[in-house]
């Protein structure tokens, strides 16, 4: 048990100082409330609703590709212990991972997974619908028929309807 | 997609690089620190096929990313077929190159013997068939691409592995990498709600059962210390641990992880959704695919590592059969989506392959294999005809889609009937053999029950097949029928169709979804009995070809011994 | 030898183009497809023949593998071919005579709606024919036996938009199975006895004298062969379908119906000798029923109108003829007047067949005559086939019935006589026919020239008037009518012309069928008084016939209606039988038979309903499924633990 001390009066500082600080902050720091100090910024506008906490799918792919990159390098850091001990053998499976590794790299870069921006990510096809609705934000994947009829009518724009409160129109339809 | 291929990097390199020991070297972590000349030779010939697999999906993604988009539509299923066979001839030179005893090679990590080489061929011979069929109908429905091939190499490189696995943590590593590839083909078509229906489902429950399966390696480590099957074997050989309850707890779930990946019954719900969600084309290659490399695992697992476990073991498979040859079969007739059906009936046969499981003897793992051999040709081309009848966006999946099929495509039809009629066991068909030698094996055994149960799962399952092979040479309305012969069929077919009418109150628990609805149940949905319009369907070469290959071998199969033979021989496991 | 794949290849090949390229190859391509299909089967035949004759004579036995089916434990089923003087004899006529009837069907079927699957079945059918007499085991004979029959069925009602022709496939098909399962007894006694289908392990121990046989196993044994024999080769009690199988296009009735599918019997009898030299019982079950039929066929065939259906009953007496041949012992007899009985049965079936042609589908034989010089060509080939049959010398028939009457004498004096009646029978019928058809005065013209009144139908046709069928169907008439009329050379029983005998002589040793000397002097006596009887009843034909049409007197009702066998078999059937019959099917198979078979099927739908509610559809109940499903094994497996 007792290699675990060190942990245990880890543990112990850590509670102790933030409790600590804690109750400390709460009788020395000054007390003066204005409203300004109560508002969410201190400054600006005070919004009158939250807004939708809504990202752009790209967050979680981009998020999801770097968890993996870095998993990834973690394995080098066995091999670097290890290195002198299994020197070509360990040399040769490196690369071979990094081979891998680099393929996927390489797939994701020209497929546009790390590219910003609607150009690269159509990748030659035509754009597919340039109306990007209010509700989502995520664009619609087209049908092949629809890139067909593309070349009919100029997309249409946004229909400035001017609904009070902003309600979304319905998700533009092509013709 | 991506994880995909990451994962099968990492579990390439913990194959390849995590032992030091010569074959028969008993440490299991791999990583030895007895010397400072950690040189180890990697024996490269004993992963053959399962290199060239991954290796293939890399250059595919390679050639992917340095070709413009779009600009050889062509070339990846081509690429794809010639990795597959490129897999094939190394996996037949194995099988002259191991002889006949297998050695573990890699660390003890990876067995090199004529059951993994056996799996090397099935698992090349269904990627090919899988990537030949595949191009037209991701074609039609726009969505043609390098993924789905490298899909569907990165999920033949798991399958390998499964059998090639020397241990539980291999296994594993080759389930994951397997499962993952078909998780993302489940989901593939983009557009169909169905496909992320199937492909979100097999993912929530796969990675469920993969969990169970993890739990069940840990408490057979627990209770006899190793991963190895060698060792495992070795030490219930040496020890007397017939009662334990941390083995037994832990075999259980190894039997309910590998279960689940052979949709054995309770463990098959998944089945339907799965199966009729995914793309047509990857329906079949998932349901060969994923049945051999789970009953690889499993026989492995049991026959192999656990064989002095067999009193404690059969009779749960004996269940499990049971089950899982009954459910399979009578849910099957009360279905009217033909997808949904085949799946069912997939179900079913998995469930002879279970009885040649549990007679425990060369007879039936022999069985075993040659059912899994021959099934992957028999469901990959069932798939493929229900690919191109459905029509563009999988539009009619119902049983009336393939009514008065045998006027409009009369080799089509032809084909299909060729593979119902081997799925129903009629003789002259590979899966006549394949019933007969699992059924022999477990009367060898003494198992006088299960053969009758499996018979009668047989003559309930052949009431369904037949109905699609009725309703294929069924018109309506024609002038004369085709010859006096099919006159009684005729007939059959009207009292099949008032018998289906009856019975027809299909689950429709797909369209129910994550949030089922309740309007969509089986009572309310209207029956689409009317056959589709009379537009020609057309066979692309590719699967035409394919077609034609899986029709010969079932038949070939069904009237010679060679692949028996082959199967018999595969049976020398280490 | 390796062209004996060829002789089963090529048809096979032709079907499936048949099958598969379904109305596309039409007419006449799929006539000629079918027709070039089993020439070059018959030029394999020829070919494996000419090699056979190469090797000595004790080792002319050879056996092709084919492939093997189930290889397990016991009960190791292969196939093979084994070619053998007999197997190559009925090759050589099947194949060679349906060449000419395949290519005589070619102008026969034109402008029919179904030319492409006549043919198929035309090809089917040779495939079949040779599986069966060419298989190296009783049970891949079996498949080749089940195949022909099919093929009957198929082609008995090729129109089966006639009721008739579907009644009459009906019957055949029914008739034929009762046979079959006598076949499929034989089939389960012999695997049980010899562990073996193979003629090679069956039946050359017993020929050679390594193994005997019991006399009640043998007796069991041969009896239930002879009652496949007797289904297929329609002897009594068996023979009603064949007379209504006539409702077959005429060339099926040529080459199915007389000259090779219904001599399976003959053939399955021959090759069973072995077992049939253990059972002098069933021996003399064999002679006694082929004589018996031989005389019943007969007379009835004197008081039938249509034309086919007196050369149907002729075939049946006829094929009793090879029967009592084989039954008394001597097989080579027998083969050789099923050899000459393919060659004058399928003309005369042709002839007929160009009769009805030209006559526009009548068959009634009262409604013909005086087609002789409508028709030189047919009249002269028919002629030369009725010749052949009413044994007259020297034509075909001559010789070999006298071969089988020698025989029946050696057997029983009885069944002599049996034979030597029958003869004058035959002899009367046929001149009877002859006459009705091509003598006498035109009892058509009335017809044809309503017809013209009528004026439909008149164009192409002068006046109404017959005319000579085209070359695609009088080349094979006169090649049949050669045959018919020296085809007995190839067995004839002077000057060491006896080919046949030499070349069937290793096939049937001395063991199993011990030759017997007939004195010279009783030879020519029995061919004397054969063809006394003959020649009586040839003239007491045409003397009846050559004027008139109407004789009432010669024609009773009782031979009219067949003794009336049919309609008593029917009457009892359609009464006290049909009655049981629909006892047992209302009582025992619609409530016990239906009731576990629907309720089985009830019980599938209604659990499938049931089990359907588990398929929710949600997620968390699969994974709550998955996980019962672990729980329960695990508690399974906690009751073994610790014990």
């Amino acid at each position: 048990m007792e290699q675990y001390l060190p942990i245990v009066l880890l543990l112990a500082l850590v509670v102790g100082f933030s409790v600590a600080s804690a109750i400390g902050s709460r009788l020395l720091a000054p007390k003066r409330r204005t409203g300004a100090k109560e508002g969410p910024y201190e400054s600006g506008i005070v919004p009158r609703y939250s807004p939708a906490a809504r990202f752009p799918v790209r967050f979680y792919l981009v998020a999801m590709i770097f968890i993996i990159f870095d998993i990834e390098v973690v394995f080098l850091y066995p091999w670097a212990v290890m290195y002198r001990q299994l020197w070509t053998f360990g040399l040769a499976e490196m690369a071979a991972f990094a081979i891998v590794v680099f393929i996927a790299f390489a797939y994701l870069v020209s497929n546009g997974a790390l590219d910003w921006g609607p150009r690269q990510r159509t990748g030659g096809r035509p754009p597919a619908d340039l109306a990007r609705s209010t509700a989502a934000t995520v664009r619609r994947v087209p049908r092949p028929e629809e890139l067909i009829e593309r070349a009919g009518p100029e997309p249409r724009p946004l229909e400035p309807d001017g609904a009070p409160g902003g309600a979304p129109p319905r998700q533009a339809q092509p013709a | 997609m991506i994880q995909s291929v990451l994962f099968a990097g990492v579990g390439h390199l913990a194959q390849s690089g995590s032992g030091c020991l010569g074959p028969n070297g008993t440490s299991i972590t791999g990583l030895c620190t007895s010397d400072n000349s950690l040189h180890m030779p990697v024996a490269y010939r004993s992963i053959l096929p399962m290199l060239v697999l991954f290796i293939g999906a890399l250059v595919l993604l390679l050639v992917s990313a340095l070709l413009s988009k779009r600009s050889r539509p062509g070339l990846y299923p081509v690429l794809s077929t010639a990795v597959g066979l490129a897999a094939l001839v190394a996996s037949v030179w194995e099988w002259y190159d191991v002889g006949n005893r297998g050695v573990s090679t890699i660390g003890g990590q990876i067995f090199y013997d004529r059951f993994s080489v056996f799996f090397g061929v099935v698992v090349s011979v269904t990627v090919v068939l899988a990537s030949l069929v595949s191009d037209s109908y991701l074609r039609r429905e726009g969505l043609d691409g390098v993924e789905a091939y490298a899909l569907i190499l990165l999920a033949g490189t798991g399958a390998v592995l499964m059998a090639e696995a020397a241990g539980l943590i291999m296994l594993f590593l080759g389930l994951e990498i397997m499962s993952i590839a078909l998780y993302v083909m489940a989901a593939y078509h983009r557009r169909r709600t169905e496909s992320g229906e199937a492909g979100f489902k097999y993912f929530i429950l796969g990675s469920f059962s993969s969990a169970i399966f993890l739990y069940g390696v840990a408490l057979t480590y627990g209770a006899t210390g190793s991963t190895r099957f060698q060792d495992i074997a070795g030490y219930l050989a040496r020890n007397t641990l017939v009662h334990d309850g941390v083995l037994l707890a832990g075999m259980a779930l190894l039997i309910v992880g590998l279960g689940f990946k052979v949709a054995a019954v309770p463990f098959h719900f998944w089945t339907p959704d799965v199966y009729q969600g995914s793309p047509t084309p990857f329906t079949g290659y998932m349901a060969a695919l994923a049945k051999a490399a789970g009953f690889a695992g499993l026989l492995r697992t049991l026959t192999g590592a656990l064989s002095s476990q067999q009193a404690n073991w059969r009779p749960v498979i004996w269940l499990i059969a049971v089950l899982t040859l009954l459910i399979g079969s009578v849910m099957a007739i009360a279905q009217r989506d033909l997808k949904r059906m085949m799946a069912y009936s997939s179900i079913s046969q998995a469930g002879y392959v279970l009885v040649g499981l549990q007679a425990g003897s060369a007879a039936g793992t022999a069985g075993s294999l040659f059912y899994l051999f021959t099934y992957a040709f028999v469901i990959v081309g069932t798939f493929a005809v229900l690919g191109l009848i459905q029509g563009p966006g999988e539009a009619r999946n119902d049983l009336g889609a393939i009514r008065g099929l045998a006027r409009r495509r009369p080799g089509l039809a032809m084909a299909m009937l060729v593979f119902l009629l081997a799925q129903a066991g009629v003789p002259l068909t590979s899966g006549f053999l394949a019933k007969f030698y699992v059924i022999e094996a477990s009367v060898q055994r003494g198992q006088y029950p299960l053969a009758i149960i499996a018979m009668l799962a047989a003559a309930i399952a052949a009431f369904f097949y037949l109905r699609i092979a009725l309703l294929m040479y069924a018109g309506e309305g024609e002038a004369a029928g085709p010859a006096p012969a099919l006159e009684p069929a005729g007939g059959g077919a009207e009292a099949a169709g008032e018998a289906a009418g009856e019975a027809f109150v299909a689950d429709g628990a797909l369209t129910a979804g994550l949030q089922p609805v309740p309007s969509l149940d089986g009572a309310t949905a209207t029956l689409t009995w009317e056959p589709p319009p009379e537009e020609r369907i057309a066979i692309p070469p590719a699967v035409a070809a394919t077609l034609a290959i899986c029709v010969v071998f079932t038949i070939a199969a069904g009237v010679s011994s060679p692949i028996i033979d082959f199967a018999r021989h595969a049976t020398a496991m280490i | 030898m390796d062209a004996a794949y060829a002789i089963l290849a090529l048809p096979l090949l032709g079907t499936a183009i048949l099958l598969f390229g379904g109305r596309r190859t039409g007419d006449p391509a799929s006539g000629w497809i079918a027709t070039a299909m089993a020439v070059g089967s018959f030029v394999a035949t020829v070919v494996v023949w000419a090699s056979l004759l190469g090797h000595s004579a004790a080792s002319r036995t050879v056996h092709k593998g084919l492939f093997t089916w189930i290889p397990v434990g016991s009960l190791h089923v292969s196939f093979g071919l084994q070619l053998d003087p007999l197997s190559l004899t009925w090759a050589l006529f099947s194949s060679g005579v349906g060449s000419l009837i395949t290519l005589y069907s070619i102008g026969y079927m034109k402008g029919d709606s179904s030319y492409g699957r006549f043919f198929f079945y035309m090809n089917l059918f040779l495939f079949s024919m040779l599986v069966l007499v060419l298989a190296d085991s009783y049970l891949f004979s079996f498949v080749g036996w089940e195949g022909v029959g099919y093929c009957s069925y198929g082609l008995i009602g090729f129109w089966f938009e006639r009721n008739s022709a579907a009644v009459a496939a009906k019957k055949a098909f029914v008739t034929n199975r009762i046979g079959d399962f006598g076949f499929m007894i034989a089939l389960f006694m012999m695997f049980g006895h010899f562990h073996s289908f193979n003629y090679s392990t069956v039946l050359a121990p017993l020929a050679s004298g390594r193994l005997t046989l019991a006399g009640a196993t043998a007796t069991g044994l041969a009896l239930m062969l002879f009652l496949g024999a007797v289904g297929k080769s329609a002897q009594i009690p068996l023979y009603m379908w064949l007379p209504d199988a006539m409702e077959g296009p005429t060339p099926v009735s040529a080459l199915i119906h007389a000259a090779t599918m219904v001599t399976a019997g003959v053939y399955l009898v021959a090759r069973s000798a072995p077992i049939l030299h253990f059972s002098p019982s069933a021996q003399w079950v064999v002679a006694s029923i082929g004589a018996a039929t031989a005389l019943l066929a007969a007379t009835i065939a004197c008081g039938q109108d249509d034309i086919k259906r007196v050369l149907a009953y002729s075939t049946i007496s006829q094929l009793g003829y090879m029967f009592l041949g084989e039954g008394s012992g001597d097989y080579g007899a027998g083969i050789f007047h099923t050899v000459m009985h393919a060659f004058f049965k399928a003309l005369l079936f042709l002839g007929a067949g160009a009769v009805i042609h030209a006559l526009h589908d009548e068959q009634d034989m009262k409604k013909m005559g005086g087609l002789w010089k409508y028709l030189p060509v047919s009249s002269w080939t028919f002629l030369a086939g009725f010749l052949a049959l009413s044994a007259i010398p020297p034509f075909d028939g001559f010789w070999s019935k006298d071969a089988i009457l020698a025989a029946a004498w050696h057997k029983s004096p009885a069944l002599w006589a049996v034979g030597v009646v029958t003869a004058a029978l035959t002899a009367y019928y046929m001149s009877r026919q002859f006459v009705l058809v091509f003598g006498g005065k035109a009892r058509w013209v009335d017809r044809a020239a309503e017809h013209g009144a009528a004026g439909h139908e008149a164009g192409g046709h002068a006046g109404g008037r017959p005319h000579e069928a085209p070359p695609v169907m009088t080349v094979p008439l006169v090649i049949l009518a050669v045959g018919s009329t020296v085809g007995w050379l190839m067995n004839a029983p002077f000057a060491g012309l006896n080919f046949l005998e030499r070349w069937l002589a290793p096939v049937f040793p001395a063991r199993i069928a011990p030759s017997f000397a007939v004195a010279t002097g009783t030879k020519w006596a029995i061919g004397t008084v054969a063809t006394a009887f003959a020649i009586l009843g040839l003239v007491a034909g045409l003397s009846a016939w050559r004027r008139t049409a109407e004789r009432p007197a010669l024609e009773p009702a009782v031979l009219a209606h067949a003794w009336y066998i049919d309609e008593t078999v029917s009457a009892a059937a359609s009464g006290p039988l049909a009655r049981l019959a629909s006892g047992v099917s209302f009582g025992v198979d619609a409530g016990l038979v239906d009731g576990l078979v629907n309720g089985v099927g009830r019980l599938a739908a209604q659990s499938g309903r049931q089990l359907r509610r588990f398929q929710t559809g949600y997620v968390r109940n699969y994974a709550l499924g998955i996980g019962i499903g672990a729980a329960a094994i695990l508690a399974y497996l906690a009751t073994r633990m610790g014990g």
